[in-house]
């Protein structure tokens, strides 16, 4: 039984100061609680081994089929993408030569973030900001399940460079995250109680009162955060696309940027989106700077084009306008969406439970645990260096995918 | 196997040849003597009538990192605009400005382009922005990582720390994130942004730190003298884009006491504030300066005409400039406790009158700053335009006839507060040599690039020669890249990665105790997550060409 230095690979926060109890293959945090990282270790492997039908096979064979339905294919969707910057690569690498759709598991909410973006950009900052930098920290209806540690690390930190003493804490949503209940005789925190409707309405108003002075009465809670605003010298405000209520999410993330952009006109603001989960920062990383173009992207007629309406998982499924959906997974067992009249498949960590619904099931390893692997924080500006630790033989995504375009090739 | 390039007439400033014809033989992807008799030539092409020059090197070229892929994510539209499809060996892409890595790579290529440096890895951005420069093929690239602004080196200068500690630190971090080269930004601007101070000039002090730019600019520009580094500090200076910044940028001059100093996209940092308007050119007095100061070298980040976007880690200049933001959005951030990043949407027009004397201003340094070895051709691509823009500029420089023509159609108010319709040099093919080649190397301190001596890479470009430089310089006849044929008229033969220039350095490892300690505090990460390993490059497939810090020549 020894110890070693672990970075964990299950939520965008990449922390690296994580000591493992490790005996043979299975693994025990020793200096963390979080809830990701337990339970993502303690998943049991009875099976390593590939499915063609729900038949067991070997690696090659189901690999060989794979390679044969992308040929035949007439549109592909690879979707799911949860994978390292080595794993999208090897995608891209497919999906660009054979004309293939990507999308991810996070598409719905990240393009919400992405219409954003593009139609109004925004001002952003990285966690270690965050955690030296802001008096004032506004989080807007997340409650930080997909990053555990976040609030304990960053909101909250011990010590900063710049020595904050009172840092403003305001939570403003639905939901109180538990990390603030179950720490709240050490931490100070105040909430605003609003659903996604009535947020829409506070932020526009606040606006409105930055940007016009409106003098009209004011509901106290606005007039309460402004003056926290007034009186902050540097201000961080965090929110989570997938928290909202959908309908109206791309509108609120608008009115956040917007404010964020407003607030610059006389202190100092900035935002993160904390939309992060499966890693789908890290894909469109790779996505951007290989095509120019982010997730819900086709390469159908030979160079990208990109529409997050036209591409979402659900709508090329529900629709049948894909004949072939290959599932990437290697972190852990979401659920994916079989439709039976096409053909599906999954590369995914062998403890999934659907690995008998689809077509071919291809195991692969987790990146961190099982290869050396570089994944991207939620800031999208660090990426972090991953390093294999256990020894069962599981290939990873982008040995899978290589072989794979190996294959299809070599039919031509 | 030997190549023998025969009877091209070549032009090869580091080895003094002006326009000779003479023949070059290729082995083993270096550039060799004449074999001896007996020794085999297994391929001879003859180039008679056309013009050899070594493979362009861009000094000044944002082509990767954190910066460029936001911008990507905020402009689709421009890249729905330039669409490149795939082939049997051509990646897809799309984009001019922030085009996609695979096809800046084959655009270089094409131009004939076959060294590459990004001017602003900021190093906690260092490890994917090189992982995704390994996506770039062709050319060998190199990188100069930000510091100037970062809380752990302020807090040094603050406490008066001994220069050798300074050195350490700097030597660290070019380990640590594989950097080529320090670059400055804004020198304090950046980080006092982050206090709300929105202007900072070379005396100001930093709200938080109470330190100068020009203590900034100091400390760095020795480290890098003291510790032999390749290529000489490179400086992003103060007010980039205010009227009147001419002055700033001579006083910076003055501020390194005739010490080596590169300072970029100088077009940017010549501005005077004289005129009805506020904004005048202040290139006549900043080339006057450099003229006299042997010590200083620039390149110049011309402006072209037409819709681009700029991209920098001077968050607080950014910021500034997002009201002239085309289309009408824009991104800022703040990095890491070490620098910044600002994206802004720019079209430069013809007939707007700060933007043609822009134009025009660059022209102006390109001609009144009379070595040619001391000043190199960039756009800052993609801030002033595209790399692409490159043959076009050529054109304005050679081709005095043209340029008037060009400088008739600007903003008339412009015209009139320009010296360029009297400015009547035209540089040579020898000089623009020099503009891309031999001099960049140079001061870049790489020895086996950007020239066409016996051991230099075989990177070399063939032209037509053609009386239109543009269309001279557009489209080369041949590229050579480590010997191998990668461009035949227009047409990309052979896909292959160049090597990842790094500086190699040796400081006292006692540093790190202080650094990792901080990492530990204040980062969210450990020390040893930050440092890039020379493993998790070369699992990208990348080969690293390590430069050693013995520069001589300080």
């Amino acid at each position: 039984m020894k110890n070693i230095n672990f970075t964990c690979p299950f939520c965008s926060l990449l922390c690296d100061d994580v000591q493992l109890e490790i005996k043979k293959n299975s693994f025990k945090p020793v200096n963390s609680g979080c809830s990701l990282l337990v339970s993502s270790l303690k998943k049991k492997i009875n099976d390593q081994f590939s499915r063609v039908n729900g038949k067991k096979t070997n690696i090659s064979e189901a690999i060989t089929e794979l390679s044969l339905m992308i040929k035949e294919s007439k549109s592909t969707l690879f979707t799911g993408m949860a994978t390292d910057i080595k794993g999208t690569k090897a995608a891209l690498n497919i999906i660009d030569k054979y004309k293939c759709i990507v999308d991810h598991f996070s598409g719905d909410s990240y393009s919400k973030n992405l219409k954003s973006m593009q139609e109004t950009g925004g001002f952003f900052l990285t966690l270690s900001e965050l955690k030296n930098r802001a008096d004032t920290i506004i989080i807007f209806q997340s409650t930080g399940e997909e990053l555990p540690r976040l609030f304990e690390k960053y909101i909250f930190p011990k010590k900063t460079i710049n020595n904050l003493k009172k840092r403003k804490v305001i939570f403003i949503g639905t939901k109180v995250p538990k990390f603030f209940y179950k720490n709240k005789k050490i931490i100070n925190f105040e909430f605003i109680k609003l659903d996604s409707i009535n947020l829409l309405n506070f932020l526009s108003s606040i606006r409105n009162s930055i940007n016009f002075e409106t003098k009209e009465a004011k509901d106290k809670r606005i007039l309460y955060l402004l003056d926290i605003l007034k009186k902050t010298n540097y201000g961080s405000i965090l929110w989570n696309a997938s928290e909202f209520q959908n309908d109206i999410s791309d509108v609120i993330i608008n009115e956040i940027n917007l404010l964020i952009q407003d607030l610059n006109k006389f202190t100092r603001f900035s935002g993160l989106s904390l939309s992060a989960s499966d890693h789908v920062l890290t894909v469109n990383e790779v996505l951007l700077w290989q095509t120019g173009f982010p997730i819900r992207t086709s390469f159908a007629n030979g160079f990208p084009t990109h529409d997050t309406n036209q591409f979402s998982t659900k709508k090329l499924i529900d629709n049948k306008e894909i004949d072939l959906v290959v599932w990437i997974n290697s972190f852990n067992e979401k659920s994916i969406v079989i439709n039976k009249k096409i053909k599906n498949v999954l590369i995914g960590i062998p403890s999934h439970p659907q690995k008998n619904n689809v077509d071919i099931f291809i195991p692969v390893g987790t990146p961190g645990l099982d290869h050396n692997s570089h994944l991207l924080r939620v800031d999208k500006v660090v990426s972090m260096p991953l390093k294999k630790i256990r020894n069962i033989s599981l290939p990873s995504v982008d040995q899978i995918l290589n072989k794979v375009k190996e294959g299809v090739t070599d039919d031509n | 196997m030997i190549i023998k390039l025969e009877n091209a007439r070549i032009y090869d400033p580091i080895n003094k040849i002006n326009g000779k014809v003479k023949d070059l033989y290729i082995k083993n992807q270096y550039i060799v003597d004449k074999p001896k008799s007996g020794e085999k030539i297994s391929k001879k092409i003859n180039l008679k009538n056309k013009i050899i020059m070594a493979g362009g090197i861009d000094i000044h070229s944002h082509i990767a990192g954190g910066k460029v892929n936001l911008a990507r994510l905020l402009l689709p539209e421009e890249h729905r605009e330039h669409l490149y499809p795939s082939s049997e060996n051509l990646r897809s892409g799309s984009g001019l400005g922030t085009c996609s890595s695979f096809h800046i790579g084959y655009k270089y290529a094409k131009l004939g382009y076959c060294a590459v440096f990004e001017p602003a890895v900021l190093p906690s951005n260092a490890r994917s922005a090189i992982i995704e420069m390994s996506d770039i093929p062709f050319v060998d690239k190199g990188t100069y990582t930000v510091l100037s602004n970062d809380d752990f080196l302020l807090n040094l200068i603050q406490k008066k720390i001994s220069q050798k500690k300074i050195n350490d630190y700097v030597a660290w971090i070019l380990n640590s994130t594989k950097g080529l080269g320090i670059k400055i930004v804004n020198p304090g601007g950046i980080n006092a942004f982050k206090f709300n101070q929105r202007a900072l000039d070379l005396d100001e002090k930093n709200k938080k730190y109470g330190i100068t730019p020009r203590s900034i600019l100091k400390v760095l520009t020795k480290s890098l003298i003291d510790l032999k580094a390749p290529h000489p500090i490179h400086v992003h200076g103060c007010n980039l884009g205010v009227p009147g910044n001419v002055n700033t940028t001579i006083k910076q001059i003055k501020a390194v006491e005739g010490k080596p100093m590169h300072l970029t996209h100088i077009q940017y940092h010549s501005y005077d504030n004289k005129g009805d308007r506020k904004f005048s050119s202040g290139a006549s007095l900043l080339a006057e300066n450099i003229n006299k100061q042997k010590n200083i070298t620039c390149d110049v980040g011309q402006i072209m005409f037409g819709q681009t976007v700029t991209a920098s880690a001077d968050t607080m200049s950014q910021y500034k400039n997002h009201h002239f933001a085309r289309p009408k959005k824009w991104i800022c951030a703040d990095i890491e406790c070490d620098a910044g990043c600002g994206i802004v949407p720019f079209e430069y027009q013809d007939k707007n009158f700060v933007n043609s004397l822009q134009w025009a201003i660059g022209l102006e340094l390109f001609l009144l700053i009379k070595d040619p070895w001391r000043i190199y051709l960039t756009t800052d691509h993609p801030n002033g335009a595209a790399f692409t823009a490159y043959p076009k500029l050529i054109k304005l420089l050679m081709d005095k006839s043209f340029r008037d023509g060009e400088f008739e159609k600007i903003n008339k108010e412009a015209q009139k507060s320009s010296v360029l319709g009297n400015l009547k040099r035209e540089y040579s093919l020898y000089d623009i040599a020099i503009l891309t080649r031999a001099g960049p190397a140079k001061v870049l301190g790489l020895t086996n690039i950007g020239h066409l001596g016996i051991g230099a890479k075989a990177n070399i470009t063939v032209y037509n020669n053609k009386e239109d430089k543009e269309e001279m310089f557009e489209n080369p006849f041949m590229v050579f890249k480590d010997g191998n044929l990668i461009v035949k008229n227009g047409k990309i033969q052979k896909v292959f990665n160049g090597k990842f220039y790094t500086a190699e350095t040796d400081f006292d490892k006692k540093i790190e105790k202080e650094i990792s300690s901080y990492f530990q505090k204040y980062m969210g990460r450990g020390m040893e997550s930050f440092k890039i390993k020379n493993q998790e490059l070369w699992d990208y497939g990348i080969e690293t060409e390590n430069i050693k810090c013995d520069r001589n020549d300080y």
